[in-house]
């Protein structure tokens, strides 16, 4: 089981940067590698168990279903159905927690799965440093800082 | 029920502000509230269950359990047993995690507790300013300052 851990520190309260990442179909909206995200099945984003069918900016088509989303502890879970990754049970969390001494948020952005073992490195450094990196980089610019 | 959250960013990693909040017994080296601590029967200060019997500079005698401690998570609850404010049903939780687009720490610290009716402002005050955000400038100040020795060794 291959693990990921990156987090970040993002410069304005947690309820804003919430209010940007909850969104199960809003990836467009704010994550720099992501081109179009569509909910399957005309389902609320919000519904458990909803699948998000988005397209990558360099054409990777992934699925991934809503595992959870709570607006109380501010996380979201969710599992990867269909990629060009190569990876299985893959379960990635996104995770807000509020820096209580200053209006900022602390972000957390974890996943696992299971791949071959020649491919492990490369994989984690991927989804770590990329796709997970790259969002928190993004959110950092859209709130100054 | 009360519930306090307080959090903040330390400017250094996690395991260097975990060597200081890891030890269940050290607070009096650390917190400016803390006088002097002891754990009770001998244990060791990381044995779940183990008591400390500490003394704040004003004299007030308290006693605190260990509930969890995990060098992997690096995160510790405890409960207050014995005090002489009414602080009742007090349980605290402390989690570290790693900044890790940056070499810091984030520092997560609350509890849950009840109080007499009439004495949960000063209650929450004093939990909140006078025990936590004290606690977040201590451990900054000691860092700080430890960072400078090493600097001059």
């Amino acid at each position: 089981m291959a693990r990921v851990y990156v987090s970040s520190v993002i410069n304005g309260r947690s309820d804003r940067v919430w209010a940007r990442v909850r969104d199960f179909n809003g990836l467009p909206a704010w994550h720099p590698g992501i081109a179009d995200s569509r909910i399957e099945s005309g389902e609320p984003a919000d519904k458990i168990g909803c699948v998000r069918d988005f397209r990558l900016r360099n054409g990777d088509r992934i699925r991934e279903k809503l595992l959870g989303l709570s607006d109380f502890d501010l996380f979201c879970t969710y599992s990867i159905l269909e990629s060009p990754m190569g990876v299985d049970n893959y379960v990635a969390t996104l995770r807000l927690t509020p820096i209580t001494d200053g209006e900022r948020t602390f972000a957390e952005w974890t996943a696992e799965f299971d791949c071959p073992p020649e491919r492990e490195a490369e994989l984690i450094s991927n989804i770590g440093g990329g796709v997970f990196q790259g969002g928190f980089d993004a959110l950092k610019r859209q709130f100054g800082g | 029920m009360i519930r306090i959250v307080r959090s903040t960013i330390i400017d250094a990693p996690t395991d260097r502000v975990w060597a200081f909040l890891r030890d269940f017994n050290g607070h009096d080296r650390w917190h400016p509230a803390v006088a002097k601590s002891a754990i009770e029967r001998n244990q060791s200060a990381d044995k779940i269950g183990c008591v400390r019997r500490f003394f704040l500079r004003d004299g007030s005698e308290l006693r605190e359990r260990l509930l969890t401690l995990s060098d992997l998570e690096q995160t510790f609850s405890y409960c207050l047993i014995d005090t002489p404010v009414p602080l009742f049903n007090y349980v605290a939780h402390v989690r570290l995690a790693p900044v890790t687009d940056g070499d810091r720490t984030f520092w997560d610290w609350r509890c849950t507790f009840t109080t007499r009716k009439g004495q949960e402002a000063e209650m929450t005050r004093m939990v909140g300013e006078d025990i936590y955000d004290a606690g977040f400038a201590a451990v900054r100040t000691h860092l700080s300052a430890s960072s400078a020795t090493e600097g001059r060794a």
